[in-house]
This record gives structure tokens, sequence and C-alpha cells, in this order.
């Protein structure tokens, strides 16, 4: 090499010459890639860029037409294999591949490469089913990752609209074929998953070509969905087609309709939900309080409360009742008094001298009332009173 | 059990509706007392009933715009 400075710098031919001398040095590869912008200008030779089918890199390669038309015609986004050697141009400064052999990447090769790939993440148990996270209910915002004006875009947004007309969408709009779309494709998922709003995010696009569709088995982008923790629905080409990323996918959609159904909830279902369930719930209050309003009207039937009267005429009845006892344990007492004072009376009577009397018996008494039962005790004139059977009369003793 | 001086729950009066009317039945309280209970009981079913209709009320309107 030379040595330069700020006093002694090497012109551009000098500096040029260096590299390309370098860079011839260099023997001839094989290097792998996406065929773009294929360019066949008039005389013999045609132009390319051959495109990393993962990262956003490329590099231009010329060659023979002839060299092309052994693989000719290719189809758009073609995989091929180039045994190239690096040109250093001095005109321009550029750097470009002379690609002296093109081998197309048949889609056997591709499928194999595929099964292999599919083989080593199932053993990583990326595929397995508890890594897949349950779709939420009612998503605050839905990522879209989809072609730009794509009928899969239109399905999506759409048929969720109809489902549930406020959904929120973040969409992005991406190549989703192509050496682009892996890298595409990523940057929007990576975007999408840091978007603390975005609860879900669909992967879609139409179908198309065993080619079209490789970018969503890529390496990298099925890892960096599997690595997600907002869960990812994809809906990729046909039933058929199964990219990897499908095994990756928290739910597997069919079609970009059915991933719609997946992502919101279907408002008339979930409105007569809420219905039966409000009815339900009419239901079993009314009955509870129809019930309870029997057991109130049972109590206040009672008679006790439908009737308080009895309260006070039941005792009332209990003091009439005492009281007819008295009178009657009263009115037998005076029975028994007035019996016994005939048997009293009777006797009284029989003591008495008035039988005696009314036999023609009197009773003598003396002026104190003395009964005289001695002659010799009524000396002459002394005055008797002399009781008959009715009545007395005096008397004055003689001698 | 008779506080009077909060509006109890609809179920703290019903049970005590309840328990009130089975003492009245079973006449053991003096007719001081049966009278007091009576009151109350009177006081009890009133709040009860009373409950019931306004949340009867309640759901009816509840439920007419929905119909």
């Amino acid at each position: 090499m030379f040595e330069t400075s700020s006093e002694s710098p090497a012109p551009v031919r000098v500096v040029s010459e260096a590299i390309k001398d370098y860079i011839d040095r260099l023997g001839p590869i094989w290097i792998e890639g996406e065929i773009s912008e294929l360019n066949e200008r008039s005389g013999g030779m045609a132009f390319m860029r051959l495109r990393d089918t993962s990262a956003d890199m490329s590099i231009s390669v010329m060659c023979y037409k002839t060299v092309l038309a052994s693989v000719q015609p290719l189809p758009a986004n073609a995989r091929v294999v180039i045994y190239a050697k690096p040109s250093w141009f001095t005109k321009n400064g550029s750097l470009t591949l002379s690609a002296k052999e093109i081998r197309q990447v048949g889609v056997g090769e591709l499928l194999a490469r595929l099964e292999a790939l599919k083989e080593k993440l199932a053993l990583e148990g990326l595929f397995s089913a508890d890594r897949k996270i349950a779709l939420p209910r009612l998503p605050r915002r839905v990522g879209l990752i989809c072609g730009r004006n794509t009928d899969a875009e239109k399905d999506v947004v759409e048929n969720a609209r109809r489902r549930w007309p406020s959904v929120q969408f973040e969409i992005r709009e991406v190549a989703v074929q192509g050496a682009a779309a892996v890298v595409e494709v990523s940057a929007a998922l990576s975007e999408l998953e840091a978007n603390p709003e975005v609860d879900v995010i669909i992967i879609t696009r139409g179908g198309g070509s065993f080619e079209d569709l490789l970018p969503f088995s890529d390496e990298s982008l099925v890892r960096l969905a599997a690595s997600c923790t907002t869960p990812i629905v994809s809906a990729i080409g046909h039933e058929k087609d199964s990219p990897l990323l499908d095994l990756v996918a928290d739910y597997r959609a069919s079609t970009p309709t059915d991933a719609a159904k997946r992502v919101v909830p279907d408002i008339a279902q979930e409105i007569s939900d809420i219905e039966k369930i409000r009815d339900r719930m009419f239901r079993r209050l009314v009955s509870t309080i129809d019930y309870e309003l029997n057991q109130i009207a049972q109590l206040r039937n009672r008679p006790v409360l439908k009737d308080p009267s009895v309260m006070v005429t039941s005792r009332r009845d209990e003091i009439k009742g005492w009281r007819d006892r008295s009178i009657r344990g009263f009115t037998s007492l005076l029975e028994i008094e007035k019996k016994e004072l005939k048997g009293v009376k009777a006797h009284l009577r029989s003591l008495s001298p008035q039988s005696t009397m009314d036999r023609g018996y009197a009773v003598v008494q003396l002026e104190d009332g003395s009964i005289v039962r001695d002659a010799s005790k009524a000396k002459a004139g002394t005055h008797l009173r002399i009781r008959v059977a009715k009545g007395e009369t005096r008397a004055t003793v003689n001698e | 059990m008779a506080t009077k001086d909060s509006k109890p729950s609809y179920e703290a009066a019903r049970d005590e509706l309840a328990e009130i009317v089975e003492s009245l039945e079973d006449g053991s309280a003096t007719l001081e007392e049966s009278l007091k209970l009576w009151e109350r009981g009177e006081e009890l079913a009133k709040i009860c009933q009373e409950w019931l209709d306004g949340a009867k009320k309640k759901l009816d309107a509840a439920k007419k715009p929905a119909e």
C-alpha cells in the first residue's frame, strides 16, 4: 500500500486502480439470492440486482446474455445460485459481480430446505400448542400487516367493521412478496408488537406462487413472530398453502375474512347475549320479589295482625268469664247461707216456749223480767206479767 | 333486636316481623307489651311492603325501554 497525508493525497485513479488490483485477486464464489431489476440492454450484456432473501442487502450482477439464457424464462423473484467473480469498475468506482454461471434454485430444493427448517423449529418447540397465546375478546387496536391496496386488506377491514363497527386498526402496508417482504413485514411486526395499544396482529396476503409465499417461511421472520408477546393471526394464501408463519402464529386463519371473525366479536351476537342475560336477571329478581311479597302478605294475614282487636277482645272475654264465675260463686254462697239461716230459725223455734204456751201453759214473770219458779217468791201485792201463747196480761198477787 | 333508630334491611325487618307475629300468637306477652309489639309489627310490615313495591317499580321501569 502507499502512504498518504493531507499534504500528499493520492489521486482517484491511483486509489481506484489499487482497489481494482485487490479485488481482481479475489477468486470466483457461489452466491445465492433473488434476482430483481433484470435489465437486458442492447448488446451482449445483462444487468440485474441479486438481493438477500432475509436482509435488506443487494449486489449488482452482470453477465453475458448467453449465461442468462440458460435459465430463462425466469419467474419473478426467482431464487438463483450464481457462480461469479467480483469486478471493480474504475470508471465509476462500482463493484459488480460478473456471473459466469446462473442456476435457478428449484422448487424441490426449496421445499426440502423448508422441510428441514420446519423440523428444526419444531424440535425447538416453536410450534408447540402451549406457546400459543389466547386472542383477546375485544382488542383495543388490531394491528394489520398486508400488501398495499390488496383484497386481503379490504376483506379483513370490512368484515371486522361489519362485526364490530368501532374496531380500530393500525394498518401497515408493506411488500408482501419479493426480497423486501421479509424486511418490511419484520419491521412492521416489531413496530406493532412494541405498540402497547395493539392487542392482536393480523399478517395477511392473498394467494400466490410458491416463491411469492416464501418470505412467510423465512427463518428470521418466523423466529421474530414466535418471540412476539402480542397474539398473531396469520392468513397467508389459500388453505393448502402452509408457510411456516402459520405454524408459529397463535391462530391460523383460513382466509382474511376468517381472521377478521377471530379478532373481533360479532356485535349483534353480543347484544343478543347481553339481552338474554339481562332477561334472566330480571326474571330471577322478579321471582325473588314475588316470593317475598307473598311471605309478607302471609304474615300480614295472620289473625294477630289482620284483626289486632283480638288482642283486646280476648282479654275482655277473659274478664267477663272471671266476672261470671265470681257472680255465680257469690250467688251459691248466698243460697247456702239462706238455707243455714232457715235451719237455725227452726232450731231456734224448737227451743222457744211458744209451742208449750200454745198448749195452754203461761210464763209468769216479775216486773224485772225474771221468771217465777217458786210461789213463795211472789208476796201479796207483787205485780206479775203473764205471757200466754198470744200476748201477755198483768196481774197482782192477792195473798 | 327491636331497634327503632335506623331503618333496618329488608331481611332484618322481615325476620323481626315473623318473630313478633309468633310472640303475639303464643300470647305470652302482657297486654301492654302486646300493644307495643303489634305497633312495631305494623311498622315493619309497612317497611317490607314499601321496600318490595319500590323494587318492583324500579324493575318495571328498567324493563320498559328494552321492550
